[in-house]
């Protein structure tokens, strides 16, 4: 186990270089120079000039890319020119935020999608797994800003049962953190249960059919603990996967979702950090991301080991 | 009060019964000591460090106003008041400025409040050695002396017969700021800014919300009157409103980018939308070095084939109103004729025909949905005289160098809302200056530019600023679609708030009923 585990860390290397590399030459390309950007109503070309010296702008790319990298293996990701505030403490301040964001939501996603892909499996083919499967795909296609303005309008504006926008630090009220972060999970839940959901339903469809079920039914067990014990966890090997990539695709979302709850998260500073041209805000957070995404794929791989015996064994 | 109940013999006791009502409900509609306010901003407040954050946005002057004081501000008629100051005095030439500066005043952090305080907030500012953006926008001022406690001399390089009112906006210049406070927390003082203002800050969690709380010890007795504000960043324009709606927030920053949301507080009895029409404008400049636009004649067909009411139903709903001059509803310039071109779609196709070449040219926008709807809307008004442009969408940050450089051949550009005209129209209009972004020359125009500014009667003042736009208008080139309106929708219970000049909506004197 422990070998496998390093050889899939080995293979992480290589990954990330390409990651940071694609960040920086993103953030590079872009177009409105640093300078320009920085110098905003002034930018004369003298001072211009004079700044992409400064900031060594004018020197070839691969050096700039180089040193970057340097800066960020010590643990220098850089400086926002607008507040000041350094990319990591930036990032260490508002990532609880996303974190607990994430984590609430997809608990809400399996919350919904488990126990209704248990339920078409078993009578697959039904109206009532239709009607589930056929809803799914509606939810799957609302937009979360959509189902974000119509959550808020009727349990905030209508109903007032929970707030609109605003955050609560849990250390101050934990319920009012929860209250507050209700709307923005289930928003994110909204968008997310259909495909797991689907995904386990039609695992668990085929692994109904398995004859060890059937033995297992032969056999006289209750058909709850079969489905539980002996059917859901050979069929959840799917499950993981997409749970891990929907993560990952969470980072995305929290963006929207955090803009319109106005949580103070990562997407919020990614999504001010463009507004504002916040370049070295930007790259920072953009390498963040996509360091997180690739790790996330990499305890993915290491569950897969853990449920699957065949996997870890090198077989599959 | 007096102009309420005038006195009749016979009825004097009955009157004075009146009156007494009179005064009780006086007393019940004026302004409220304590409470809270939550307001919602569309951004996050970077910081107050001048030489961190160079210059404020809406969002920080908002903060500003509440935690800094100026030396002067505007009142609700557009006249110079004093604040830090006290009074002020001006040389012949207007090149030199005194100011009596108010005794007795202390900084948050217990620093007094002095003219060596004042001048080191500018010595830091305009040093070279700390490469602040903010230097830029005190160019013009040569220096700051202080020759004793209670006095600040500024000395100009130009004339402004205006500085004081110039002076009034919360911005990273004109705030003073504790110099004990910047020295002490170095790098964290963008985060920790200390003023002499109704406010101190009490918290302030990146991202999430500024608390600020009443300073007892301020030097305008009685004032403030609410013991707290909380700031909010709410980037979504929809559940900003929803917010304020549900009453988690009293007041919201809002724009006519969101029109619909105005228009429908504007019909609620429980909401009141502040408006401000400021001066300057949002404006085009048309390069008139390259053709076609070296030829009057296509500028002025361009100009007149636009139709403002129709652009402003298309793009805002019918919110925006339309500018024929630069100076705006806001601005004490009024003319009587500012000799805007009409609209008329005819005489622009006939001086397109004139011209004979085809008129084919492209305009820079900026890359946004609203940029892209401007131009659209302009593409079809131009399009049925028969001129052909072509979009160029640029990042916003590419338009400035593109203008500094005249990349182009009709640009964006704005005109902000400032209490004297003088600083933008001579930089933007004057042979030479580095934003007269036409490229156009003419000494007539120079000379009103150069009489404007050094004099001090308003009358004749407005007599050169009006002939000084009938000659853009008639030569084109500019030509300004909208006017400066500002935005804040709040709960009816809010009162007090001031006018939202340049965009800032400053809650340090409002109540709650």
């Amino acid at each position: 186990m422990l070998g496998f585990v390093a050889r899939r860390l080995l293979y992480l290397v290589p990954v990330l270089v390409a990651v940071s590399l694609l960040t920086f030459l993103i953030a590079s390309l872009l177009p409105g120079d640093l300078a320009y950007v920085i110098l905003g109503d002034q930018a004369t070309p003298e001072k211009v000039a004079a700044l992409r010296h400064d900031m060594g702008l004018d020197q070839p790319i691969w050096w700039r890319y180089l040193s970057w990298l340097g800066h960020v293996l010590q643990g220098d990701f850089g400086r926002s020119f607008r507040t000041g505030q350094t990319v990591l403490q930036a990032v260490t301040e508002r990532l609880p935020v996303s974190l607990e964001l994430m984590v609430l939501a997809e608990l809400g996603a399996l919350a919904i999608g488990i126990p209704l892909a248990i339920a078409c499996a078993v009578r697959s083919g039904s109206a009532f797994d239709r009607f589930m499967t056929g809803s799914a795909f509606g939810m799957l296609s609302v937009p979360a800003f959509l189902s974000a303005i119509l959550l808020i309008y009727l349990f905030a504006v209508e109903l007032r049962w929970l707030p609109a926008t605003g955050y609560v630090p849990f250390g101050e009220d934990a319920i009012g953190n929860l209250r507050s972060f209700l709307l923005p999970a289930l928003t994110l839940a909204l968008g997310e249960w259909p495909v797991l959901m689907r995904v386990l339903r039609s695992d668990m469809i085929a692994t109904l059919q398995e004859d060890y079920i059937a033995m297992a039914r032969a056999k006289g067990l209750k058909p709850s603990r079969i489905l539980l014990v002996h059917a859901l966890k050979p069929s959840s090997l799917t499950l993981v996967t997409v749970t891990g990539i929907n993560i990952g695709r969470l980072i995305g979302g929290t963006v929207i979702v955090e803009s319109i709850f106005a949580l103070p998260g990562i997407g919020r500073l990614l999504l001010g950090a463009i507004f504002t041209r916040d370049l070295i805000i930007l790259q920072g957070m953009v390498l963040f991301v996509a360091c997180g995404y690739v790790l996330m794929n990499f305890v993915v791989d290491m569950l897969y080991a853990v449920l699957d015996p065949r996997i870890r064994h090198g077989h599959a | 009060m007096t102009a309420v109940i005038r006195w009749h013999k016979p009825a004097q006791i009955f009157l004075g019964a009146a009156f007494g009502v009179a005064l009780f409900a006086g007393a019940a509609n004026a302004q409220k000591q304590g409470g809270s306010i939550t307001l919602g901003l569309e951004l996050d407040i970077s910081g107050f460090d001048p030489l961190k954050v160079g210059v404020y946005d809406t969002a920080s002057y908002t903060a500003a106003a509440a935690i800094f004081d100026t030396l002067v501000y505007l009142d609700d008629k557009g006249v110079a008041q004093p604040k830090l100051a006290l009074s002020w005095d001006h040389s012949e030439d207007f090149k030199t400025w005194t100011f009596k500066l108010r005794p007795g005043v202390k900084f948050h952090d217990g620093t007094p409040f002095n003219a060596e305080a004042a001048k080191a907030n500018f010595d830091r500012q305009k040093d070279p050695a700390n490469k602040c953006r903010c230097a830029f926008y005190i160019a013009s001022i040569h220096d700051v002396q202080a020759p004793d406690e209670l006095t600040l001399v500024y000395n100009l390089t130009d004339p402004a017969v205006d500085l004081p009112a110039v002076m009034t906006i919360p911005s990273s210049n004109f705030v003073i700021q504790s110099p004990t406070a910047w020295k002490t927390k170095g790098d964290e003082y963008n985060r920790n800014p200390v003023g002499t203002g109704p406010y101190l800050l009490k918290s302030w969690t990146a991202g999430d919300r500024m608390v600020l709380e009443r300073n007892p010890d301020y030097w305008n007795k009685g004032h403030p009157y609410l013991d707290r504000i909380v700031l909010k960043p709410l980037p979504d324009a929809q559940s900003r409103f929803a917010s304020l709606q549900s009453g988690e927030a009293d007041i919201i920053w809002d724009d006519e980018a969101d029109a619909d949301n105005i228009q429908k507080a504007q019909k609620d009895p429980k909401l009141t939308v502040h408006t401000y029409t400021g001066s300057g404008a949002a404006v085009y400049a048309f390069n008139t070095k390259v053709a076609p636009f070296d030829d009057v004649r296509v500028r002025q067909a361009l100009v007149m084939a636009i139709d403002r009411k129709k652009m402003s139903q298309a793009i805002t709903n019918g919110l925006a109103r339309p500018a024929s001059n630069p100076y705006g509803e806001g601005s004490w310039v009024k003319c009587k004729d500012d000799g805007a071109l009409p609209t008329d779609v005819q005489k622009a196709k006939a001086l397109i025909k004139e011209y004979r070449k085809p008129v084919e040219f492209k305009m820079l926008l900026t890359a946004t949905p609203r940029g892209r709807n401007i131009g659209q809307v302009l593409q079809q008004f131009w399009k049925q005289v028969g001129a052909n442009m072509e979009m160029e969408q640029v990042d916003q940050a590419t338009i400035v160098p593109r203008a500094f450089m005249r990349q182009f051949q009709l640009t964006p550009w704005r005109i902000v809302d400032l209490a004297d005209p003088d600083p933008q129209m001579f930089a933007n209009f004057h042979t030479g200056s580095p934003v007269a972004l036409a490229n156009y020359s003419n000494p007539e125009l120079d000379k009103l530019l150069e009489h404007a500014r050094v004099t001090a009667d308003p009358e004749k003042r407005i007599e050169d600023y009006c002939a000084i736009t009938r000659l853009i208008n008639q030569e084109a080139i500019w030509f300004w679609t909208f006017q400066n309106t500002y935005y804040a929708i709040s709960s009816s219970k809010l009162k007090g708030l001031p006018k939202i000049y340049s965009g800032v909506i400053d809650v340090s004197n409002v109540w709650m009923e």
